[in-house]
């Protein structure tokens, strides 16, 4: 039997959780709704069985609260996900771990970070159209083959998750990390990924102007990414809390601006023009080119929509709640992008990369920053040599620069000193007000007691 | 900030009425603030006439009657009487104004106003509330540019008849001084007739200084006169002058009876104040102490004994 | 006769004297020996205005009598002060009302039909339909507006002209229509001395490109100060322009100067002298403090932006702005001027709720730099009030509040600019340029009731020479985050505010107050 934080299936809590927070006031007692309405219990299951060849047990080390977690718990996530999760579960999918079981590329015992993602390889499906590009993210198989449906580990009924004291993974989804690499810099290499791969959704260009709304962990972590693959475009920042204003200024960040004076102050470094509405918050004609919508609300996203210039480009990192008004899309004929997990740059943008003249002309006209980009990545691919698969058609994986990225990047406090399961509620309280903690990244210890 | 803390600041520095003393180096630059007349309109407001009706019967009357032994007379005089009349009398007495207002027949009581030393009556507030409030007070200068500029006009053209003491002040000795021209310009301007009004014993019973009639009940005799009516052609001082002899003559009549003040004034030997000491003056009052003596010597009830001699 | 102007040394018997503070006021026991400056009662106004107007028209200095100017088929443009003068504004009729009336009263007689009236707004915001009408009046307002009753528009590329440059080679570019009229008839309120004379043209109707050769931090650290017209290098500069625009065009002045009924009768104490205050007026104090404090901030706003002031009329001068304008100047010396002994090391401004720029509007933290260290701190002639190195102490909450339509710039100014410095030459060379052609600033200037993306500058740039000055800017009861970001210190008492200045001048410094408004200059001896 093995501690676990469980989730279980309950509508009726949904309902009220997602009934409290989806108001203002209620939105205060985020914290509490998360430790007790949610239906999310602290029990002793049995440990998950293999469910196949090339599995392994792995004992978490490190498992971080991410914000989507939090989306489920305090009933903000969107039912469009309920098909492709199985419950119960055990929730938890940013996870440094210790394997217990020889599989092909990773021996027992070895440190590895999970890419959560349960796509056909884990399933043992035949491998779909995304899976054999490399995209797994993309995968059409997450609710077949031999285990429940589940988009990740951490949904997946079958699989456990971080949140316990053991899960398992199939060996796909391990990347073994170096010795130099400490968990608490590991256990970000799986957010980090998503970050890398929601900037490798787009092309930025080095003339572009480019806005990050948020600096929560995906926040930083987008312009931390940005700053690794495109370091001479220019980032406006929009943070609330002053620790998040530092941390991105010292990240490289061209400018930090407050959630309320964010439209005026990118207005005058883009001089374009503002406009408020009879109803609702003020818009640019003009605007930056690709906005990173990190926060995960409705209205980060309304923002981002106000800020981008026409045909610019709104990339939605975080997990979209709530509902938002399109107008701006049409109007301006934005492009929306959506930009999940990790994986592989983006199809398209990578053949284009690639094969297309125009194109690959346009990279080296902007610095060449994609081919630097990958030379650097393959560079070190060397001294990460347990990394089995550093890239896919010549092109680095997202978890390849992730990895390189926490090694290197200045993310030293990033993660509080985690928490042990049985003080779940505290950790959850205090993941749901990080930014205003001056935390960025809460995790558990499951092993501590 | 608390409002009374407000209020504290405020006040600090600040007499009970709200006046500051004026800071040193602003002494200079104080305004001389002559121009303030106090508001006596109100005073005759329909509630104002209400309210004072009620306080001169109901309290100054009896106060007054309770406190003097008034004896009135000459008031059928006014039997035919209508509309604005000026009453003059001598001046030597606070009790002067009560002891009018009590005798006038009602119809005029109610619509008379005082004329009041607008330095003395009017200089404090609370005195000139309440002088208007009871007596119907309006400022009246003495001195100064503004003396020719007098509600009284006004108020006679709105049918107010006005008591006026032509002397201008009360009496140091009892004696009646001479009449300023004021209140004869007044009645041949306008053309309305004057009641004169002697007072005898007012001085006697509170002169100047006391606030308080003297023990004893002292016996006050109130004389009204024969409407003196401005004919045409009269001019001012010869108004002025006929005032002034029938107040003496009604003045006179306590001593000498009605007849011989009757004769008195026809043989031009009353006692007339002058301005000046004239030497072909028959009357020469006395001087000094004597005259205060005089006048302060108890009236006799002369009435009823004349009754009986008769 | 009103009494002359003097200052009041603060003794034992002093009462508590009354000072502004931003939409409200308070009474302030000052330290003893405080020294108060008392501007001279005020002035009575002319009986019979319009006939002192007319008097004014026909005999006008240096220049014909304005019926022998006008011609039939001539071009004629009447230009006006805007909103932003008097303060608070007056109770209708305006005298421009008036006098634009007469001015118009005999163009219509002479037959001139082609007549235009600008408001000589230069970069302020444009005044609205509303406003224009308060200004000129209902007649005027039906007869001309809108096709040729507007304001200046300082951006219409096509309607401006450069008449040249000055020998100092400042470029001089102004109002097309005015600049190519046969006569231009300005008509002018002189609140301060800053005002009026060769500024009203050459300010009014010029361009970002003209005016930056005269609001600019140079000129305004020499301009000591810029209330004292000879000893300032910015009325220098409009000297040098007027002359050149006299070459170019006719220009009839026509003056007036107001008096210091600066509030109505319900606030008459705030025009009174405090230990002259009455029963009545000590009950309206509190009441009218009271009921300021118990309102919510918009209606309070809302009633102190509506009272109007019941200014008298001093003089009314017509003539070439040159010869006008120093009877001007002599009428408002007599009603402001108090001569001082000598430089205090504190001293003390009570700000209150209004200042050009926020008229039917916010007083934002940069319009309460612009008038405690700009208007009231240069209200001097020859020497400050407080000596070099002192401190200033200005009561004014300083709340971090702005206009979104009127003054779309400042907040930029105030979130980012003023983040990065507020040193107003690192401004000017930094970012002055790229606010002042900001196309967005421009445009809400154009079409909107914005103030020009340069005008915060200008505001910092008014502070310079006090910036320069003092040793220390004090707020009492400021906002601190707003003083803070400005550079200056809150403090909550008057008695925190002297501790903290004690750093500088000592534990007994001496202390000047300039009891206004109404309006005093000191005339520092």
């Amino acid at each position: 039997m093995i501690l676990s934080l469980q989730y279980q299936r309950s509508p009726a809590r949904y309902l009220a959780s997602k009934g409290i927070t989806s108001t203002k006031p209620g939105r205060r007692f985020a914290g509490m709704v998360a430790g007790n309405i949610s239906p999310l219990r602290l029990v002793n299951l049995p440990a998950p069985d293999l469910p196949g060849e090339g599995w392994t047990r792995v004992v978490p080390m490190l498992s971080g609260i991410c914000g989507s977690d939090l989306g489920l718990l305090t009933g903000q996530s969107s039912p469009y996900l309920s098909p492709v999760t199985s419950m119960p579960f055990v929730p938890g999918h940013e996870v440094v771990g210790e394997t217990l079981d020889e599989v092909p590329g990773v021996p027992a015992g070895s440190r590895v970070v999970l890419d959560p993602v349960l796509s056909c390889e884990p399933r043992g499906t035949k491998l779909c159209r995304w899976c054999t590009a490399g995209q797994h993210s993309r995968c059409d198989h997450i609710t077949t083959g031999r285990i429940a449906a589940g988009l990740q580990t951490g949904f997946c009924a079958d699989t456990g998750g971080g949140w316990s004291r053991r899960f398992v993974a199939h060996h796909s989804q391990l990347h073994v990390i170096p010795d130099e690499l400490t968990n608490e810099r590991a256990v970000l290499v799986e957010p980090l990924a998503c970050a890398v791969h929601s900037v490798r959704r787009v092309q930025v260009p080095a003339t572009s102007t480019v806005a990050v709304i948020g600096a929560g962990t995906v926040g930083l972590m987008t312009l931390l990414a940005l700053k690794e693959l495109a370091p001479d475009v220019p980032v406006h920042v929009v943070a609330k809390h002053k620790h998040q204003q530092d941390r991105a200024l010292a990240l490289g960040a061209a400018a930090v601006h407050q959630p309320d004076r964010a439209t005026r102050a990118i207005r005058r470094t883009t001089t374009a023009r503002m406009h408020v509405p009879e109803f609702g918050s003020e818009f640019l004609l003009g605007g930056v080119d690709i906005v990173f919508e990190c926060t995960g609300g409705a209205t980060g996203l309304d923002t981002a929509l106000r800020l981008a210039r026409a045909g610019g480009t709104v990339v939605v990192s975080g997990m979209p709640s709530g509902s938002v008004d399109l107008t701006p899309l049409w109007f301006r004929e934005l492009t929306l992008v959506g930009a999940y997990a990790s994986g592989q740059a983006d199809a398209e943008t990578r053949v284009g990369d690639d094969d297309a003249q125009p194109d690959a002309e346009s990279r080296s006209r902007d610095g060449g920053r994609g081919v630097v980009g990958r030379k650097k990545a393959s560079e070190e691919r060397a001294s990460l040599g347990r990394d089995r698969r550093p890239e896919i058609d010549g092109s680095p994986t997202d978890f390849h620069i992730a990895m390189s990225l926490a090694a290197s990047a200045p993310l030293d406090d990033w993660v509080e000193p985690p928490y042990p399961l049985r003080r779940w509620r505290e950790a959850l309280a205090h993941a749901i007000d990080a930014g205003k903690l001056g935390s960025v990244k809460i995790a558990f210890a499951p092993g501590k007691d | 900030m608390g409002i009374r803390d407000e209020i504290q600041l405020l006040r600090h520095g600040r007499d009970w009425r709200g006046r500051s003393t004026v800071p040193r180096s602003a002494d200079p630059y104080v305004l001389d603030d002559g121009e303030r007349e106090f508001p006596t309109d109100w005073a005759r407001t329909r509630p104002g006439r209400v309210a004072r009706s009620v306080l001169q019967r109901g309290l100054l009357k009896p106060v007054t009657w309770s406190q003097t032994r008034p004896v009135v007379e000459g008031v059928e005089y006014l039997e035919n009487l209508r509309g604005p009349v000026v009453f003059v009398a001598n001046h030597s007495s606070h009790l002067d104004a009560p002891l009018i207002v009590g005798s006038v027949p009602r119809r005029f009581a109610d619509k008379l106003a005082v004329g009041a030393a607008a330095d003395y009556f009017f200089d404090a507030r609370w005195r000139a509330v309440a002088s208007a409030l009871f007596f119907n007070t309006f400022p009246v200068e003495r001195h100064g540019q503004r003396r020719l500029r007098s509600l009284a006009v006004e108020l006679l053209d709105e049918g107010w008849s006005l008591l006026l003491f032509p002397e201008g002040t009360r009496s140091e000795d009892g004696w009646m001084s001479a009449f300023k021209s004021g209140t004869a310009q007044l009645c041949v301007s306008r053309g309305v007739p004057v009641v004169p009004i002697a007072i005898r014993g007012a001085y006697a019973a509170m002169p100047r200084g006391r606030n308080w009639p003297v023990p004893g009940r002292p016996r006050i005799a109130v004389r009204y006169g024969r409407p003196l009516i401005p004919v045409e052609g009269e001019g001012f001082r010869e108004l002025r002058e006929r005032m002034m002899r029938a107040v003496a003559r009604l003045n006179s009549e306590e001593d000498l009876g009605w007849y011989g003040a009757l004769r008195a004034d026809a043989d031009d030997t009353l006692p007339l104040p002058t301005r000046r000491q004239t030497a072909g003056s028959q009357a020469v009052p006395p001087p000094g102490w004597r005259r205060i003596w005089e006048s302060t010597r108890p009236l006799e009830d002369r009435r009823r004994r004349r009754v009986w001699t008769w | 006769m009103s009494r002359p102007g003097f200052v009041l040394s603060v003794d034992e018997r002093t009462p508590p004297l009354l000072v502004h503070q931003g939409e409200g006021f308070r009474l302030e026991r000052l330290p003893l020996g405080t020294n108060v400056i008392y501007p001279p009662d005020s002035l009575p106004g002319i009986r019979n205005l319009d006939a002192e107007i007319a008097r004014a028209i026909h005999n006008p200095i240096g220049i014909e009598p304005l019926p022998e100017l006008l011609k039939p088929g001539m071009r004629l443009t009447v230009v006006f002060d805007d909103l932003s003068l008097p303060l608070p504004p007056m109770q209708t009729p305006d005298v421009r009302q008036r006098v634009v009336e007469q001015v118009l009263e005999l163009a219509a007689r002479a037959g001139v039909d082609d007549v235009e009236l600008i408001a000589a707004n230069s970069l302020h915001r444009r005044m609205t339909p509303a406003e224009l009408k308060r200004v000129v009046g209902e007649r005027v307002f039906r007869s001309f507006f809108p096709d040729h009753l507007g304001n200046h528009d300082a951006e219409d590329r096509d309607n401006l002209v450069e008449i040249g440059k000055t020998e100092h080679g400042e470029v001089v570019e102004l109002n097309r229509r005015a600049m190519e009229s046969d006569l231009v008839v300005y008509v002018n309120i002189t609140l301060t001395a800053m005002s009026g004379g060769p500024k009203s043209l050459s300010v009014g109707l010029a361009s970002y490109r003209s005016l930056r050769h005269h609001h600019n931090v140079h000129t305004l650290r020499h301009s000591r100060s810029f209330n004292d017209p000879p000893n300032s290098a910015m009325h220098h500069s409009y000297e040098r322009m007027k002359d050149l625009i006299g070459e170019h065009v006719k220009v009839f002045q026509i003056e007036t100067t107001v008096n210091n009924d600066t509030f109505p009768s319900s606030m008459g104490f705030l025009n009174k002298r405090e230990w002259e205050w009455n029963l009545a007026d000590q009950a309206a104090y509190v009441a009218v403090k009271r009921g300021n404090e118990l309102l919510p901030a918009r209606a309070r706003r809302k009633i102190w932006q509506s009272t109007l002031a019941p200014y008298g009329v001093t003089g009314v001068n017509a003539g070439v702005p040159s010869q006008v304008h120093p009877i001007t100047l002599a009428n408002v010396h007599r009603q402001q001027l108090t001569e001082v002994d000598g430089q205090a090391d504190v001293a003390i401004f009570g700000l209150p709720y209004i200042c050009p720029y926020n008229v039917n509007s916010i007083m934002n933290p940069i319009l309460v730099m612009s008038l405690g260290l700009g208007y009231f701190f240069n209200l001097y002639k020859n020497k400050p009030i407080v000596r070099q190195g002192g401190t200033a102490i200005f009561y004014h909450p300083v709340p971090h509040e702005f206009h979104p339509v009127h003054h779309p710039s400042y907040i930029d100014f105030f979130d980012e600019i003023l983040t990065e410095s507020t040193d107003p030459v690192v401004l000017e060379t930094k970012y002055e340029e790229q606010f002042a052609t900001d196309p967005w600033y421009v445009q809400l200037y154009r079409k909107s009731y914005a103030y020009h993306g340069v005008h915060p500058f200008y505001m910092w740039y008014w502070g310079a020479h006090a910036l320069e000055h003092l040793g220390e800017v004090i707020f009492v009861g400021g906002n601190r985050k707003t003083t803070a970001r400005m550079g200056f210190k809150a403090a909550s008492t008057l008695a925190d505010a002297l501790e903290i200045a004690s750093h500088t001048v000592g534990r007994s410094p001496t202390i000047t107050y300039q009891h206004t408004p109404p309006l005093v200059m000191a005339d520092v001896r």
